[in-house]
């Protein structure tokens, strides 16, 4: 890590207090919710969240808001943009002198996975390009869950969705955003989970001492949208990181780092049996083809990784 | 006209029961609409779904405020007041209430007069797996009432309607359904048509004109700060989590850190202290705390409890 000093070591020295607000609109059991709230608490009250459409829209309905700064909404495919525009008036104030160091603002774009392996990954690569100063957070659910759970470009392969009905599921593969995100060489690619917080509280800390674009992908467990009950949420988000499904990394000065490498990994099944979207592969009778092939790309993943 | 509404929560499926009594009244040859309403609730809020039915084209459009029968499926709903399950209940609506007590209490309790029939499927809901069933026992009830749905219409419209379900789920509901449906022969032909809304008699409400503000003055913009607490969404729940502090050994940082909704505080002692006003009874923390410390309690039974003083 590039001179950050942890000051959160253990569990125990996660924040106590939370900064977002309760009484938000988000269904009861949200991951993505779950991490939002431990990556606020970390990044503090001096940032500015710009949203695109999705769930999370609904986090800031007129007259309430949970955040205790401002909050801007854009369209789906351009919040990147959206955040050049108030970085870009941030730093003009900050120029004319009307605006002192200390009440700078971190300017955070907080999107689904609909926007950011898709709609919004265009003003994202740009974003990267010109080298903005600012924090995206993609809260990855694996579907467009706000209007139902249409299959999006995060939808893993033999995932029911609203738009993927038929006997095995989606047809299609999730994109690897981690890889195309770090193709563009910015400051810091991370992915976390609200389920392991200390892991998240430590890329977090990182985060929040570089500059330049800072990319988070936070797999959110869905119980709506995977079909499956919400208080089930943390033991699944755990599934992800043992079955090696969620590997947790960062991309920090030009290299890919493994933060947890899972010893003796657990079977993809362990994970897949716990959610409906994936009922299909086990009743009426078990799909021992896709299950296998579902292990391989796991394993042949891993097969890869050294560090 | 017959005008009816569902109310429920949501994934109790208000949306699927309007859309089985919706099919039943279409494929007896009626004109019908369903529809279901809801913003930017999630499992759990309250939410309603309706359907209108009628012989001739219906003119009428949008939310039903005078229905001739209101359905309840959960009835932690109605003192609700933003679930509006009471709204528009007239001397003649009937209403259905999935409920362990009994009529003449709800009649006291509400001060009406009307018709009020129990449903006795209480039971099936306290298993948060078996929610999604309550919608098409409710529509088959419902079926039963107006009178005018044959029962092989009923068992079509839900086959039709869960088709994409599999078998297992669909017989599950037409089990649960149908049963509801005999439940109900006595009432049969009880809800009675409302007269059709007439375009040419319609008078309209004495609406107050708004000036129209410039974009700085009418555009909606959020001056306070995290006031979304001042949404209650406790009210979502359906389980409550409990802590005993007795088996209590403080490892706040497990609880108050996975509680999506930051609904659990802790105290100078590193006490966890749960907010029943914003809690939505996920059972993260349940699931979660190391040492078993927090049960799961029915949130009906929590506050029975509590109105008669007895701490859950
Ligand atoms: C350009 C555009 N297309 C479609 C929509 C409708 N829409 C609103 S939210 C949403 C889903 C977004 O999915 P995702 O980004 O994954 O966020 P989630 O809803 O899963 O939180 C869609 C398609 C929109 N708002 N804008
Ligand atoms: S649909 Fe999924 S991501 Fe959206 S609020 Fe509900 S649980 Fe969260
Ligand atoms: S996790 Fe359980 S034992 Fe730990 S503080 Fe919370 S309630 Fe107490
Ligand atoms: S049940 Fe527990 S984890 Fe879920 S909202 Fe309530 S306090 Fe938070
Ligand atoms: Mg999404």
């Amino acid at each position: 890590m590039t001179g950050t000093k942890a000051s959160i070591r253990r569990m125990k020295d996660l924040p106590s207090t939370h900064l977002l607000g309760t009484g938000t609109p988000m269904c009861a059991g949200c991951g993505g919710l779950q991490a939002l709230h431990e990556i606020y608490d970390i990044l503090g009250e001096k940032t500015v969240f710009v949203n695109a459409a999705g769930c999370m829209t609904l986090l800031s309905v007129y007259p309430f808001t949970p955040f205790r700064g401002s909050w801007l909404y854009t369209a789906m495919a351009s919040s990147p943009a959206g955040a050049q525009g108030i970085r870009d008036a941030l730093d003009i104030l900050r120029e004319r002198g009307e605006l002192p160091a200390e009440e700078d603002l971190q300017v955070v774009v907080l999107t689904g996975d609909g926007a950011a392996y898709g709609m919004g990954l265009s003003a994202t690569s740009g974003a990267m390009e010109r080298d903005l100063d600012f924090i995206y957070i993609c809260y990855d659910n694996e579907g467009y869950g706000n209007t139902g759970q249409q299959y999006s470009g995060a939808t893993p392969h033999a995932a029911k969705t609203a738009t993927s009905r038929g006997a095995h599921g989606f047809a299609g593969y999730k994109k690897d955003l981690f890889s195309i995100w770090a193709a563009h060489r910015p400051a810091y690619v991370g992915t976390v989970i609200g389920a392991e917080p200390l892991d998240l509280a430590h890329k977090i800390e990182t985060v929040k001492q570089l500059r330049g674009p800072r990319m988070i992908i936070a797999l959110a467990p869905c119980p709506t949208g995977w079909d499956y009950d919400p208080g089930e949420s943390v033991n699944i988000g755990r599934l992800a990181v043992r079955t090696g499904i969620w590997p947790l990394k960062e991309y920090i000065d030009g290299k890919v780092v493994h933060t947890r490498i899972p010893r003796g990994r657990l079977p993809v099944e362990e994970y897949l049996k716990t959610q409906g979207r994936f009922a299909h592969l086990f009743a009426p009778q078990r799909d021992d083809a896709l299950l296998a092939e579902l292990q391989a790309r796991v394993d042949a993943y891993w097969d890869g990784v050294t560090s | 006209m017959y005008r009816i509404r569902f109310h429920g929560r949501g994934g109790q499926g208000m949306k699927t029961a309007s859309r089985i009594l919706g099919s039943a009244f279409f494929l007896e040859g009626f004109e019908v609409q369903d529809a279901p309403r809801y913003g930017a609730e999630r499992r759990g809020a309250p939410i309603f779904a309706y359907v209108r039915a009628a012989r001739a084209a219906i003119n009428e459009r949008g939310i039903i405020s005078r229905p001739d029968l209101v359905v309840v499926a959960d009835d932690t709903l109605v003192p609700v007041p933003a679930s509006g399950v009471l709204s528009g209940i007239g001397a003649r609506t009937v209403l259905l209430i999935n409920t362990t007590q009994n009529t003449s209490a709800w009649q006291q309790r509400l001060n009406i007069s009307g018709p009020v029939i129990t449903l006795p499927a209480s039971a099936e809901v306290e298993d948060r797996a078996d929610l999604p069933y309550i919608g098409a026992t409710c529509a088959g009830a419902a079926a039963r009432l107006v009178g005018v749905i044959a029962r092989d219409t009923l068992a079509g419209a839900i086959r039709t309607e869960l088709s994409a379900l599999g078998a297992g789920v669909i017989d599950r509901n037409l089990e649960n359904a149908l049963q509801a449906y005999d439940i109900m022969q006595a009432h049969s032909g009880l809800v009675r048509e409302g007269s059709m809304t007439s375009a040419i008699k319609y008078a309209h409400p004495d609406w107050a004109d708004l000036p129209f503000d410039t974009a700085r003055i009418s555009a909606p913009t959020v001056f306070a700060t995290a006031n979304s607490v001042e949404v209650r969404t406790g009210l979502w729940r359906t389980l409550r989590p409990v802590v005993d502090y007795s088996r209590c050994n403080h490892c706040w940082w497990v609880c108050s850190t996975f509680c999506p909704d930051g609904a659990i505080a802790v105290d100078t002692d590193g006490k966890p202290v749960i907010d029943y006003d914003h809690c939505k009874g996920c059972m993260i923390c349940v699931a979660q705390c190391p040492p078993h410390a927090i049960e799961a309690v029915s949130e009906e039974q929590a506050q029975r409890d509590t109105t008669t003083g007895e701490t859950p």
